[in-house]
């Protein structure tokens, strides 16, 4: 159970990391939550690691009247403790504290968690559910954003190129009169989730969202019952999720179907009652 | 890798660890200054008796490599002597029998320290859900949560941390975050467990996907990841690269293979190894060519047992997401190579790509 061995290089800034990932066989290293038991395990044998951690531009903040935009190197801890700003009313606290153990929120990122793209994994199902966005940096410094529903590909792909960072993300700022539900169903407190349901509301924008999350793929966005929630409410989309969870989770055998079912009539619940 | 020297402070007195970079922080600071208090137990963060102070707040000494620390202030259970909350905790520890062989206490009382000061007095449900990352196998929870609790009674919690304010700037608007446009519904698969079925649509007709489906050489090389080294008869035996995010594997193997013309269906039985993860792989594939508006569609059953380091790792369902990208890809590479064009270059593929490399080799080889 130790790593097999690797070299191990420190990045000053992203246009170093992403020269460095260009060469090849090469993972970037932020909080290593999630890679640190890969390479442990040996499942994971990269030739060379590079840590990112201490890159300042990955732990910028910045925000307007529409949106926070987080630096990818924010711990989970940071987050459940309120150190950066919370623009969505809660719900990034909330999920970050439902994230492993405090232990492991105290060194893991919401970028790394969001590279990593393991679809049972908090931050993606949210972030795709708050309609977020993340901003990617290439080698040569050129920029490019993209909606998180479009960056993860499937189970541990993502739109990320060979020499390319995810540098931030950019969350809505809901507005006074959001709503929000989450519920993420675990055998064991702080493992990967079995099935996570996701709804936004905020009126105010004329955002509304019902994701299911942990569904072996990238969180699945459920459009009609989001149309009926917007238009009459969570009894109305309650109604409509049997259908399109039907449908859309057509890829998952019965019984895991009613799983993502049950998640997300709860996050429904949650959000009548926030 | 050739060690090197990392810098930092332990216990409060500063030290020089000599350090491969793969040598993760517990066994750095067991090895090199013989505190053994810090305990190893799962070394993949689920049990949580490494856990330590890094920088004053609890991590995994498993989960952190030791270059990683450098410059880091790590505080192990050596270094709470002058600690009056450790003190505390010890002696309601000892009061209320939280411990029985003791393994797994260092990392139960840093965690119990941490929340004790974060946290202050909380109600029981709570508590536990703060201490569910440390694994105790005697099972003497009630001890540990009755001391933990008697330490907190009427303790506040640590002040609310001020937002930091972010840097105020006008930015780009993020793409409309209304709903979305409907993705196109995936098929139903059938079979469950380690089984499943995919239909691949292919842009071509039937004669032409049979003509490539029916020779092995062809197949192989549209197969993402697959290397067919030799066929005899029924016989074949090759390598399918897989990759799953940051793990990487090649399974080596061999099969038979069954083609059936008439029925244009086949089968492919075979198992592989991999060294480098130290898994095994068996499995079967069978597939079956029909004709379809616009071309041809072709079904795919695909059933698989996975052993060894891998099979920690499976969680059946990404094997599933990892066998429709495969199966997409496979589509393309076929259509390419009946259009006529050059086939893709061979590229490693998912975990399910693994076996269905497999199967795909039994298959091809005809």
């Amino acid at each position: 159970m130790k790593s097999a061995a690797f070299e191990h290089l420190r990045a000053a800034s992203i246009g170093e990391a992403a020269a460095l990932l260009a060469e090849g066989e090469t993972r970037l290293l932020a909080g290593g939550q999630s890679l640190g038991p890969m390479l442990n395990l040996r499942l994971a044998r990269p030739r060379r690691l590079v840590d990112v951690k201490r890159i300042p531009a990955l732990r910028a903040l910045a925000a307007d009247a529409r949106m926070l935009r987080l630096g990818a190197g924010w711990t989970h801890a940071e987050i459940e403790d309120g150190v950066v700003e919370d623009s969505t009313r809660g719900l990034l606290r909330h999920v970050a504290h439902g994230i492993a153990y405090r232990a492991v929120r105290n060194r893991g990122t919401i970028g790394g968690s969001l590279a990593h793209a393991d679809p049972a994994a908090d931050w993606l199902a949210t972030l795709v559910g708050l309609g977020a966005t993340v901003t990617i940096e290439g080698r040569a410094g050129e920029q490019r954003r993209l909606a998180v529903e479009k960056f993860c590909h499937g189970a541990f792909a993502t739109d990320l190129a060979e020499d390319e960072v995810l540098e931030a993300v950019e969350l809505p700022r809901l507005s006074p009169q959001a709503r929000w539900g989450y519920h993420k169903i675990c055998r064991k407190t702080g493992e990967f989730a079995k099935a996570i349901g996701i709804a936004v509301l905020d009126p105010g924008r004329g955002l509304a969202r019902i994701v299911a999350g942990a569904v072996d793929g990238p969180p699945v966005l459920l459009p009609e019952s989001s149309a009926a929630l917007l238009a009459s409410g969570a009894a109305a989309a309650g109604a409509a999720l049997p259908e399109e969870v039907a449908l859309r989770l057509a890829h998952l055998p019965a019984a895991e179907q009613a799983l993502r079912l049950v998640a997300l009539r709860r996050a429904l619940a949650g959000l009548a009652g926030a | 890798m050739r060690p090197r020297p990392v810098a930092l402070t332990v216990n409060g007195d500063p030290a020089t660890l000599l350090v491969e970079p793969r040598t993760h922080l517990a066994d750095a600071l067991r090895e090199q200054l013989n505190l053994t208090g810090t305990h190893l137990g799962c070394e993949q963060g689920v049990c949580g008796a490494c856990t330590l102070l890094i920088d004053g707040k609890p991590q995994r000494a498993c989960l952190a490599f030791a270059v990683d620390c450098e410059g880091s202030a790590v505080t192990t259970i050596e270094g709470f002597d002058a600690d009056p909350t450790m003190a505390a905790l010890r002696e309601a520890f000892s009061a209320h029998h939280a411990l029985q062989c003791g393994f797994c206490t260092p990392g139960m009382l840093v965690t119990a320290r941490d929340v004790v000061l974060r946290l202050g007095e909380i109600p029981e449900a709570r508590l536990r859900e703060e201490l569910a990352g440390n694994l105790c196998r005697c099972t003497g929870y009630v001890g540990i949560v009755a001391a933990v609790q008697a330490v907190a009674a009427g303790r506040a919690p640590q002040p609310a941390a001020v937002p930091l304010v972010p840097e105020a700037r006008r930015m780009a608007q993020p793409e409309a975050a209304a709903p979305a446009a409907a993705p196109a519904p995936r098929p139903a698969p059938s079979g469950g467990g380690n089984s499943l079925t995919e239909r691949v649509a292919i842009a071509a007709p039937p004669d032409a996907v049979w003509a490539v489906l029916s020779d092995l050489p062809r197949l192989a090389a549209c197969l993402p990841g697959a290397v067919l080294d030799r066929v005899e008869g029924d016989r074949v035996t090759g390598s399918v690269a897989v990759a799953l995010g940051p793990i990487r594997a090649r399974f080596a193997g061999s099969g038979e293979v069954a083609l059936d013309a008439a029925a244009r269906a086949g089968r492919l039985r075979g198992q592989g190894g991999d060294a480098g993860t130290g898994s095994r792989a068996e499995g079967e594939i069978a597939w079956q060519l029909l004709p379809a508006p616009g071309g041809s569609e072709v079904e795919v059953t695909l059933g698989w047992r996975l052993t060894g380091g891998l099979a920690q790792f499976n969680r059946a369902g990404l094997v599933r997401d990892v066998v429709r990208r495969v199966a997409q890809d496979f589509a393309r590479n076929l259509e390419a190579l009946i259009a006529g064009e050059t086939p893709p270059p061979a590229r490693p593929i998912g975990v399910l790509a693994l076996l269905w490399g497999i199967l795909r080799s039994r298959l091809f080889r005809r």
